[in-house]
């Protein structure tokens, strides 16, 4: 086989799907949606990231 | 990646090619098929375009031959020898190398290829799970994501334990509390009210009364120790002056005792001492200024002080006593006056604070005078230890509610704790399972649609079979592990290895690669299959090289090798749709000239060049015209299921067929030849009858066996002209029944005639009228 095109890999487009339904759910903040998209795809998302962008939007939802 | 279309393959010293051998690619036909026997040297045509694509060769893999860099070239040719160039619409790619590296210029250009050799066709489903996982990992590795959700899951894991931890804690520090608000007799309506209400307290409340308390008690001390103090004192005044009255005693009995003036005359020699101590060595008596009794003077005062020795002694004594008694009676007034300023003291403490009531003071001040102060002491020797214990109760009050404080706020953390993680909890869960779907949904359509793609094709070649129900899906327990399941006699997800055939296998295999290859960009890719077809039985090889001509289309290019004769033949035959086909023949390999091509002619093109050659050989197209039309009417009497002569070998004359096709088959028997398209854009076509010219050939048959099958001298009497007649009779049927880019009328799908492959022949009647 030869090597993966130049387009989306497959942990990609699933880190895209994942983060738009994160998104739509209000469980994640859009920017911070494009931030970690990357790093989902990549599996360099840490639990500490996970917190504190599920945490960024409580907060941010909370704020008048 | 480019998608345009492949003009020429030229390979040189590269395995087989000894010599530069050149493939050209006809315009418009995207599927290539390369017949030839064993060795002729198929591989390395498919070695070159692997090569282009990935810098290697692996049709020598496996072999037990190690690195295989060394027999790329062909022999006594180096790798520098080497160089495959690929001509496209767009422009040119060639590969050589440099030292062992291949390098291929423009990179740009390097073209994607899929190769499929028959050794391989069976790694896909024969392979372990996990094999086959990494072959398809490509298309479906979401590890980057799989690890991602485990970070999410563990924290989601953590936190849930944090959470259970701070609940047991928030338990112990109530229990803590209710122990603190029972010792404090339970007040109010319960432990957590009682509590936050106490440390809401300023703890240093008691600190100004406990610290007056303190100095109190201080004060209090002090003035207890004076009348001891103060006893001790008399007791030192007391013998002072006693000792001073003896020496006085001692003093006057002694001077009685010698010359009345004996003490004036001592202190008048003492004085002289003192002087001659400060002026030695006088010229004149300091006292009667006589020159004679000057000398000596000295030593003679020394020793008449000597004879008053004991006077100095007495009067030395009672100095010293006088003086003791002067300290005693001075330390018992100090005394005395300290006494009385820690008095006041101690009544300026006990006025100076608004006490606790429950606390009990002196009723009266600590007295001025020393000698009340015994008394009152005594009144009150009680107060110290109640004050003491006051002390200890506001001390220990102080360390309850500081204890108590940290109790609450250790608990308040805990509850907020427990709170942001019940808060945050259901989001994170929430965030997980739709991590864990979508995954699950992402990996099981791909899957699906690899496996859908698979059964379609599968089902092409196998139709009926009921074999096409494939499932692929990922082993949920183990780790990048991909399981194949069939569904077989009934029964679903059954290993497919475990009850298909080998041909069946092969087919298998074929069918995934093709729908894996298809899965990325099929449209830049060139397919190629290295004689896959090997182990395919009869039955099932036209359906699947039909499979083939359809997937081929979905690709830039398709390049199928193979060794398998009857393809050859059907192609040549016209059996085969080929209009999107080149095929391509190989002669035997040499080592002198390498690969060569040979060109295939399809039988009705050599008749037809027959024909035209002038002036033409009445015995060669009499004898290909013979060959032609038993193909014709062996064609209609099978498809018509016309009567012939039964027997043990299939083995028909023409004189047998041809009068097979009669009655009503003759009469009806028509074909619609496809001869453009009308304004509308629709096909249109002209009739041809086959009546006449099968009762023209009826007339002529003869000729065939006469002129082209045998010397016979009865050929003499016959024209030429006939057996010209002969060959453009069978041309003009055989131009009617088959297209040459499109096949025979095979396909009944119409209900109302026989077509083949777009329609451009539509053969009437369906059915032999009865």
């Amino acid at each position: 086989m030869s090597t993966p095109p130049s387009t989306e890999t497959p942990a990609q487009a699933l880190a895209r799907q994942i983060m738009e339904r994160l998104v739509a759910k209000r469980l994640i903040s859009a920017d911070e949606a494009t931030k970690l998209q990357p790093k989902l795809a990549e599996g360099k998302l840490s639990a500490e990231d996970w917190r504190l962008a599920v945490e960024l939007v409580r907060e941010q939802e909370a704020t008048p | 990646m480019s998608n345009t279309a492949l003009k020429r393959l030229v390979v040189a010293h590269l395995r087989g090619s000894v010599e530069s051998f050149e493939l050209p690619f006809e315009k418009g036909r995207n599927l290539t098929v390369i017949y030839g026997e064993n060795g002729t040297g198929k591989s390395t045509i498919c070695d070159a375009l692997e090569l282009l694509s990935k810098g290697k060769i692996s049709s020598l893999d496996n072999r037990g031959l190690g690195k295989t860099n060394k027999y790329w070239p062909t022999l006594s040719k180096t790798s520098t020898d080497i160089s495959v160039v690929l001509e496209t619409a767009s422009g040119s790619c060639r590969a050589t190398f440099v030292k062992n590296d291949v390098v291929v210029h423009p990179a740009e250009a390097r073209p994607r290829v899929e190769v499929l050799r028959r050794g391989q066709i069976l790694g896909l489903v024969e392979a372990l799970p996990s094999e086959r996982y990494t072959t398809i990992s490509r298309f479906i590795d979401v590890s980057g994501v799989e690890k991602s959700e485990t970070a999410l899951r563990k924290l989601i894991s953590d936190l849930n334990n944090n959470r259970e931890i701070a609940v047991a804690r928030i338990l112990e520090n109530i229990g803590a509390i209710e122990q603190f608000w029972a010792a404090d007799g339970t007040p109010g309506t319960s432990a957590i009210v009682w509590a936050k209400a106490e440390v809401a307290r300023e703890i240093q409340a008691d600190d100004p009364e406990l610290a007056a308390l303190q100095a109190l008690q201080q004060a209090y001390t002090r003035l207890s120790s004076y009348p001891a103090r103060l006893a001790e004192s008399a007791q030192v005044l007391q013998r002072a002056r006693a000792a001073a009255e003896d020496a006085q005693q001692a003093a006057t009995s002694y001077l009685q005792s010698v010359a009345q003036d004996a003490g004036e005359v001592m202190a008048v020699l003492q004085a002289a001492r003192d002087y001659l101590g400060k002026h030695a060595g006088p010229s004149v008596c300091p006292l009667c200024e006589s020159t004679a009794a000057v000398q000596g003077l000295a030593q003679r005062i020394e020793q008449r002080l000597q004879a008053f020795a004991t006077l100095s002694t007495i009067q030395g004594r009672q100095r010293s006593a006088a003086e003791a008694q002067q300290q005693a009676e001075q330390k018992a007034r100090l005394l005395a006056e300290e006494a009385q300023q820690d008095a006041l003291a101690f009544n300026a403490i006990r006025g100076g604070f608004a006490w606790s009531p429950e606390l009990v003071l002196p009723s009266l001040p600590a007295p001025d005078a020393v000698a009340r102060l015994e008394l009152w002491l005594t009144a009150t020797a009680e107060l110290p230890d109640m004050w003491r214990q006051a002390a200890t109760a506001r001390q220990d009050r102080r360390q309850f509610l500081t204890t108590l404080r940290g109790a609450v706020q250790t608990f308040e953390e805990n509850v907020q704790g427990q709170d942001e993680l019940s808060a945050l909890l259901p989001n994170l869960q929430h965030a997980l399972e739709i991590v864990e779907e979508t995954r699950k949904t992402f990996t099981d359509t791909l899957l699906r649609a690899i496996a859908s793609d698979v059964g379609r094709m599968y089902e092409a070649v196998h139709p009926g079979e009921g074999l096409n129900q494939i499932k692929l899906a990922l082993d949920a327990g183990r780790r990048a592990s991909l399981e194949i399941g069939t569904t077989f006699g009934g029964k679903a997800d059954l290993p497919p290895q475990a009850y298909f055939s080998q041909s069946h296998l092969d087919t298998l295999g074929l069918c995934v690669f093709l729908a894996l290859a298809a899965l990325d960009e099929p449209s830049t890719t060139i397919l190629v299959l290295d004689d896959v077809l090997a182990s395919v039985d009869e039955p099932h090889v036209d359906r699947l090289i039909r499979m083939l001509y359809d997937e081929a289309a979905r690709f830039r290019h398709c390049i199928i090798t193979t060794h398998y004769g009857p393809w050859r033949h059907k192609l040549r035959w016209g059996w085969l749709r080929n209009d999107q086909c080149q095929f391509v023949e190989l002669s035997r390999w040499s080592r002198t000239a390498g690969i060569s091509v040979i060109r295939s002619v399809p039988e009705v093109e050599r008749l037809r060049a027959l024909l035209a050659e002038s002036p033409p050989d009445p015995q060669l197209v009499c004898a290909k015209a013979g060959v032609i039309l038993e193909a014709a009417l062996d064609f209609l009497t099978q498809l018509y299921e016309c009567s012939v002569p039964r027997r043990a070998e299939p083995r028909y004359t023409l004189g047998e067929l041809l009068p097979a096709v009669k009655g009503k088959l003759r009469k009806t028997l028509k074909v619609e030849v496809q001869n453009g398209n009308d304004a509308a854009g629709a096909p249109s076509y002209a009739t041809v009858q086959l009546e006449p010219i099968l009762n023209e050939l009826d007339r002529i048959a003869q000729t065939r066996n006469v002129v082209g099958c045998h010397f016979n001298a009865i050929s003499f009497d016959l024209l030429d002209s006939d057996a010209l007649v002969f060959g453009h009779c069978v041309l003009a049927l055989i131009e009617a029944l088959a297209d040459p880019a499109a096949g025979w009328p095979r396909n009944s799908k119409s209900g109302m005639y026989w077509a083949n492959a777009g329609e451009t022949r539509r053969l009437h009647p369906l059915r032999q009228p009865s």
